[in-house]
């Protein structure tokens, strides 16, 4: 008995072995993928981080110019030379402006009307309304709000410099900016980890998805379900060279990261190893899920893309959290991504333990304990 | 008695919504034979195979493989059964030895260790082995398929619609195959829509509708046609079936390839009468012989 018992293990581990080897290989056979997950760590470290930047500079600014005084002229070159604004045209007449902004040429245009000049050497408190108009373009909301704002400090910071000088000192109140974990406030550092969370994302929990419903489509796993082969075996076996990708590609994108723009990671690699164990676990979870909602590759695309544009838009990636209304606030509470995001944003620039990220974890792990046993639960019913 | 039965089924019965797949299905396979399920497209045959290989669960009735139960004991089922299903179900971008040695190692066996039972077949497509699955023609495909359902030594062998969309030379020396399989001490489960080849299998089920119509040997099915039965030859087969549809005492009238088949009772119209009948329609130059049936023939009465 004790005999065959040994022989029964012999064989098993032979038949793990070759369904590990049979995934690789196909994984290493496909014409496309090797070759994707290569290129994924340096779009990720050097093409997105410039793409997905938030911040705007460059604002195409056009001025207006009726006043034609010193102070005016002085307002123009100071917005000139802050850095933010490109300046398409000055002195153009206020419709000509109008009909570059209808182009869509410019982003902003300044108005300086006549009596600025006067405004600022009156002695008076400035009661009246100063004589400067600003109209934005916000056809991209962002890039308006934020050209506004520029606009708006570069003329109230000319005004109070102007004015200043005869005002008391004392109602200056100075203020002094400090940024905390990225110093210099650079995007790129911002978005790594966020975009190393999309990748894994992406790599656990819909590359196997497909893959599963492609044996489907194929007819294979039914070959595969009339042998021995448990389907605990099989889906293992599936997973396990996407897991490898996954470490491949946030070790990689780290590494790089560390070779181009000498970022390090602040807190430790153990936990970033943790994090991405349990959001691996979250997300071939999820895409096992679809794998047995869907009778083939189309619908389970499907699927995914529609909750793949949840995932990254509700989870504090791209805008954050807080800003969001109360609705879609409790919708990245049950988006395994915000979690994951946070953590490994708090590891990578804060230097996070996982006494400081526990709820995250918590989160993460109880998420993916809830898609796992739905998946394995449905996976039973529909096979 | 009863460990000689490869297969028994008793009363299965499935449905897919509002379709019933199989009514009240009974079916005993020995050991040893080559057992055929005969019928058209939609009969049901695939049904039963799925529910007989355990990838789907009968809604009444029980079913036995090898004496194990197909729902309670479909572990064991897995062991030792071989399923070649109708289409194409291995890894494409595999090649052929990867595929052959996957299958081997599933089961927990080598190809060497087994390469006795495959030989004859595998050495048809050995010069091929690092060949992709995908690269494969229609028939080194079947061949391949044939060898991995039989390289873990199974004791029953189920082949659904194996010679579909494969042509008629091949389609032969696949026949020719099972025999050598079943002389191995192979039981061999096959369904196939043609009834030409209802005559290679030692024992048959015709299946209709979810319905076995008919069972025993294929010369019991055959010796069991009660009517006469008249081969019509003509050039014009439309006006031919149009003239003869009507006669009395015509039961069946259907066209068989180039010629259509006239059953009629024992005592009924006669090929002079016959003949009679189409010369009067001006349907000049036909001819009339008696013939024997064959289960095509059964099939159509029965269904």
């Amino acid at each position: 008995m004790g005999q065959y018992k040994k022989i029964q293990d012999k064989t098993l581990t032979a038949m793990w072995k070759y369904l590990l080897k049979k995934e690789f290989r196909q994984f290493l056979r496909d014409p496309g993928m090797p070759r994707m997950v290569m290129m994924f760590p340096f779009l990720i470290i050097l093409v997105f981080p410039y793409a997905a930047n938030m911040e705007v500079r460059n604002i195409k600014l056009a001025m207006v110019d009726n006043d034609r005084s010193d102070q005016s002229s002085l307002l123009m070159e100071k917005c000139a030379s802050s850095g933010y604004f490109e300046v398409k045209s000055v002195s153009a007449s206020p419709e000509e402006a109008q009909r570059m902004m209808d182009d869509g040429r410019i982003d902003a245009i300044l108005t300086i009307d006549t009596g600025f000049g006067k405004y600022l050497e009156g002695s008076g408190p400035m009661q009246d309304a100063m004589p400067v108009g600003i109209k934005v373009n916000t056809v991209n909301g962002t890039r308006g709000n934020i050209g506004s704002q520029y606009l708006n400090a570069c003329i109230s910071g000319f005004v109070m410099s102007e004015k200043g000088m005869d005002s008391a000192p004392s109602s200056q109140v100075e203020i002094r900016e400090s940024y905390l974990y990225n110093q210099f406030m650079d995007y790129k550092l911002f978005m790594i980890p966020a975009l190393i969370v999309i990748a894994i994302t992406m790599m656990c929990g819909f590359l196997p998805a497909l893959n599963i419903v492609s044996e489907k489509e194929k007819g294979t796993i039914e070959q595969i379900n009339v042998t021995p082969v448990s389907k605990t075996a099989f889906i293992v076996c599936k997973m396990v060279p996407y897991i490898a990708v996954a470490y491949f590609m946030v070790f990689s994108c780290l590494l790089l990261a560390k070779i181009v723009f000498g970022y390090g990671c602040a807190g430790s690699i153990f936990s970033i190893i943790i994090f991405t164990f349990a959001h691996i676990l979250v997300m071939s979870s999820f895409g096992l899920l679809v794998s047995n909602y869907s009778e083939n590759a189309q619908q389970a695309m499907f699927i995914i893309w529609f909750f793949s544009m949840v995932f990254m838009l509700m989870s504090g990636i791209f805008t954050p959290i807080e800003s969001m209304p109360e609705w879609a606030r409790a919708i990245t509470y049950a988006n395994p991504l915000t979690y994951y995001a946070d953590a490994m944003r708090g590891i990578c620039l804060k230097g996070s333990t996982l006494a400081d990220t526990w709820f995250d974890l918590v989160c993460l792990l109880g998420i993916g304990g809830l898609t796992t046993t739905w998946a394995v639960l449905s996976y039973h019913k529909t096979n | 008695m009863q460990e000689e039965l490869a297969i028994r089924v008793e009363g299965i019965c499935k449905s897919y919504k509002d379709t019933k797949a199989l009514q009240d299905i009974s079916l005993d396979i020995r050991n040893g034979e080559i057992f055929g399920l005969i019928g058209p497209d939609g009969a049901g045959k695939t049904s039963l195979f799925r529910i007989l290989t355990t990838l789907t669960l009968p809604d009444e009735g029980h079913a036995e493989v090898n004496g194990n139960d197909v729902v309670s004991d479909y572990e064991a089922i897995r062991r030792t059964i071989g399923y070649m299903p109708g289409h194409f179900a291995l890894y494409q971008d595999l090649s052929v030895a990867e595929n052959l040695d996957f299958y081997a190692t599933v089961f927990g066996t080598t190809v060497e260790a087994n390469y006795d039972t495959i030989k004859e077949i595998y050495s048809q497509i050995e010069m091929f082995r690092d060949r992709k699955a995908k690269n494969l023609s229609g028939g080194m495909k079947q061949k391949l398929a044939l060898c991995c359902a039989l390289v873990h030594k199974p004791d029953v062998l189920f082949l659904d619609e194996p010679t579909t969309g494969v042509d008629a030379v091949s389609r032969k020396e696949f026949w020719t195959m099972l025999a050598r399989i079943k002389a191995s001490g192979v039981t061999i489960f096959v369904s196939t829509p043609y009834m030409d080849e209802a005559g290679l299998c030692d024992r048959i089920a015709l299946i209709h509708e979810g319905k076995i119509i008919d069972r025993g040997t294929p010369a019991e099915i055959v010796s069991r046609y009660p009517d006469r039965l008249y081969s019509v030859r003509g050039d014009n087969m439309f006006r031919i079936l149009n003239v003869l549809r009507p006669i009395d005492g015509v039961l069946r009238c259907s066209s068989f390839g180039c010629e259509c088949h006239v059953a009629v009772p024992q005592d009924g119209p006669d090929a002079t009468l016959l003949l009679a009948a189409l010369e009067n329609a001006g349907l000049h130059g036909c001819s009339v012989e008696e013939t024997e049936p064959g289960i095509e023939d059964c099939f159509i009465r029965l269904s």
